[in-house]
């Protein structure tokens, strides 16, 4: 999978590429407006993460360039703007998702993800893990061919956790990932736990491979 | 008090005052004037009287017995003549045809009559005007005479004065519906009169230095909120990619997301900063009609694992599905910040009730007493404590009306869209 991020802020294009290596994918770098437009016209990407206010020029300009070339990427627009024009002027002309800066970088990869599903017509998007696997299409999962009732926070939360398998995901990450930024509430921590707790024990009556690692009390991990 | 009513009723008061004070002058100086011509005749009465009985013998004795109404004589030892002092009275003689006493102006004097040698005492007096009626009757003229000035003076003064004010109240009506956050500039009446020109022009530098500074000041927080938003988003990537570094050591773990928990405080705190600029700059456009209710429930949805949690129970009350005109993102984080804060500063086993009816929403929370001020609360232990102030500004925005109150142990948070 090939990745390009249009940043002009070195060294948070630094952080996500990093974070995106470790992830196995290939990531591409442009840092201003021309250099990003260049790219995008002669290189095919899975993905293309843009920043909207670069030097030299608007991400917006690059989106609008591509539509007019017929050309589309899965484009996510990452802004420091969280202005409800750009999101919708980005989303218009051909953006699939809209992060505002500043972002958690398990965020970012599950949003990456969900952009790449979507784009895989008709194919199954599943997941295995084990006995396990989560297919993301029909929002369910199954262990060893028996479905596994989940409530819709408990699937957002299981499907968190494995696209980010093996990576440390906070408490606060997972509540905002889940129930939205609005929650956020001091004492939302223990209400994490809480609710990680009843999916922990739903796998486990199951006996799914999926365990979900606590990791000092400061949030979890998936592993197999 | 009216500036014009004040003006009026000091002009009337000291105006009473100095007629008051004329008027006692006047009636003094009239009464000495009559006394003066009285006093004069009676004078030329006695000295004629005295010259003719000190030529004429027996004439006092004639006159005696057979005196004018006007005279009295009196033979006196020459003891009391001495010790009588020629004096001017104003006393009261009966008169028979008048049947009453009637006010005279008396002299009274003493003399020794050349003739027989004999001291005698004379009173002669002549009726004069009475003092009692001049009064009433200067009263009267004096009283109908105030009345007609006082209307005068207060009808004249005040077409007078509400005329040449009326820039003056121009300008107060329209400094009344000034708001800074409209940043708009008032019309300022136009006038000659060079004290108003003078006010216009103080109040128009005042408001544009006003306006101009607010606006900086606006632009200045939501320029300096959005620049901070990309070394935020570094520290925090860059502290998510420390602490995946470091997971294997606790320590260091904990460490980190201690600080990753205040920089996410932070995140928070600014973007509702930016939120709050973006509102008062009013960069929300499109109002669409927004279903109330519908948004609501859609927020309580998000919110109901927390309250379940916190075993707080939602009720909802009324069919009313009140619709309002307004942007629809910012109706969500109305309701949300609503729906939030009756979560956050609820009790363990708390409720919320909210109530729908056409015209207004209600949401009530359990908690304790009730909270001064509760849209500037800002400091919060539990949020970034914007809250408030974010539902505070979209209300404002939309006109729309919001109260708090403290009922039988409820938060009530009624937002009247009529």
């Amino acid at each position: 999978m090939k990745i390009l991020i249009i940043e002009d802020e070195y060294a948070l294009l630094k952080t996500v590429e990093d974070f995106l290596l470790a992830e196995k994918y290939v990531v591409e770098k442009a840092t201003d407006y021309y250099s990003a437009m260049e790219k995008v016209m002669i290189y095919n990407y899975d993905c293309i993460l843009v920043d909207i206010s670069l030097p030299g020029g608007s991400g917006l300009e690059i989106l609008r360039a591509m539509k007019k070339e017929n050309k589309t990427g899965n484009i996510i627009i990452i802004s420091a703007k969280n202005s409800l024009d750009d999101k919708i002027s980005g989303l218009d002309m051909g953006a699939d998702d809209y992060l505002t800066k500043p972002f958690h970088l398990p965020e970012l990869h599950a949003r990456i993800k969900a952009v790449l599903r979507r784009k895989q017509h008709g194919g199954k998007q599943i997941l295995t893990l084990g006995n396990s696997s989560v297919d993301f299409v029909q929002r369910q999962v199954h262990i060893e061919d028996k479905l596994l009732k989940l409530n819709r926070k408990e699937f957002d939360m299981l499907a968190f956790f494995v696209t980010n398998k093996n990576r440390l995901i906070t408490k606060e990450i997972l509540a905002e990932h889940v129930w939205g930024d609005n929650i956020n509430l001091a004492d939302n921590f223990d209400f994490v736990y809480s609710q990680v707790k009843n999916l922990r024990k739903k796998l486990k009556e199951t006996k799914s491979d999926i365990t979900i690692e606590n990791v000092y009390g400061i949030g979890y991990k998936v592993t197999t | 008090m009216k500036l014009v009513n004040f003006l009026i009723l000091r002009i009337t008061l000291f105006f009473t005052i100095v007629m008051l004070f004329w008027s006692a002058v006047y009636f003094f100086l009239q009464m000495k004037e009559i006394h003066d011509g009285n006093d004069e005749g009676l004078t030329n009465l006695k000295q004629e009287f005295i010259a003719k009985a000190n030529a004429t013998p027996g004439f006092v004795a004639a006159l005696k017995d057979n005196a004018p109404l006007n005279l009295i004589i009196k033979e006196i030892t020459q003891e009391e003549a001495e010790s009588v002092i020629e004096n001017f009275a104003t006393t009261k003689v009966y008169f028979a045809t008048e049947l009453e006493k009637e006010e005279v102006r008396m002299l009274t004097t003493a003399f020794r009559c050349a003739q027989d040698g004999k001291y005698y005492r004379l009173q002669c007096f002549t009726s004069t005007v009475e003092s009692d009626d001049l009064i009433k009757n200067m009263l009267y003229l004096l009283l109908g005479l105030w009345v007609a000035l006082a209307l005068t003076v207060v009808i004249v003064s005040k077409a007078v004065i509400s005329r040449t004010n009326k820039p003056f109240s121009q300008l107060l009506d329209r400094l009344k519906k000034f708001r800074l956050d409209d940043s708009r500039m008032i019309d300022l009446p136009s006038t000659q009169i060079q004290e108003y020109v003078q006010l216009n022009k103080s109040v128009k530098e005042l408001l544009e230095k006003n306006i101009h500074v607010f606006t900086e000041q606006k632009q200045f927080i939501e320029n300096t909120s959005h620049e901070l938003q990309t070394p935020l988003a570094i520290v925090i990537a860059k502290m998510e990619a420390l602490l995946e570094k470091h997971q294997d050591s606790k320590e260091y773990a904990e460490e980190i997301d201690g600080l990753l928990y205040i920089l996410n405080r932070m995140r928070r705190l600014n973007s509702n900063l930016l939120l709050l600029s973006k509102i008062k700059n009013k960069q929300f456009a499109e109002a669409t009609t927004v279903n109330l209710r519908h948004v609501l429930d859609s927020v309580i949805v998000d919110f109901e694992d927390l309250a379940a949690y916190k075993q707080i129970s939602i009720e909802k009350k009324g069919d009313a599905s009140p619709v309002i005109q307004m942007n629809e993102d910012l109706a969500c984080i109305l309701c949300a910040n609503l729906v939030k804060n009756a979560i956050a500063y609820n009790e363990q086993n708390g409720k919320i009730i909210i109530r729908y009816t056409p015209a207004a929403i209600t949401i009530a929370n359990s908690g304790n007493s009730a909270i001064k001020d509760v849209f500037n609360r800002y400091q919060s232990e539990k949020s970034s404590g914007l809250g408030l102030s974010i539902v505070k500004s979209i209300i404002e925005l939309y006109n729309i009306g919001i109260s708090y109150r403290f009922e039988s142990g409820l938060h009530h948070f009624e937002i009247k869209l009529a």
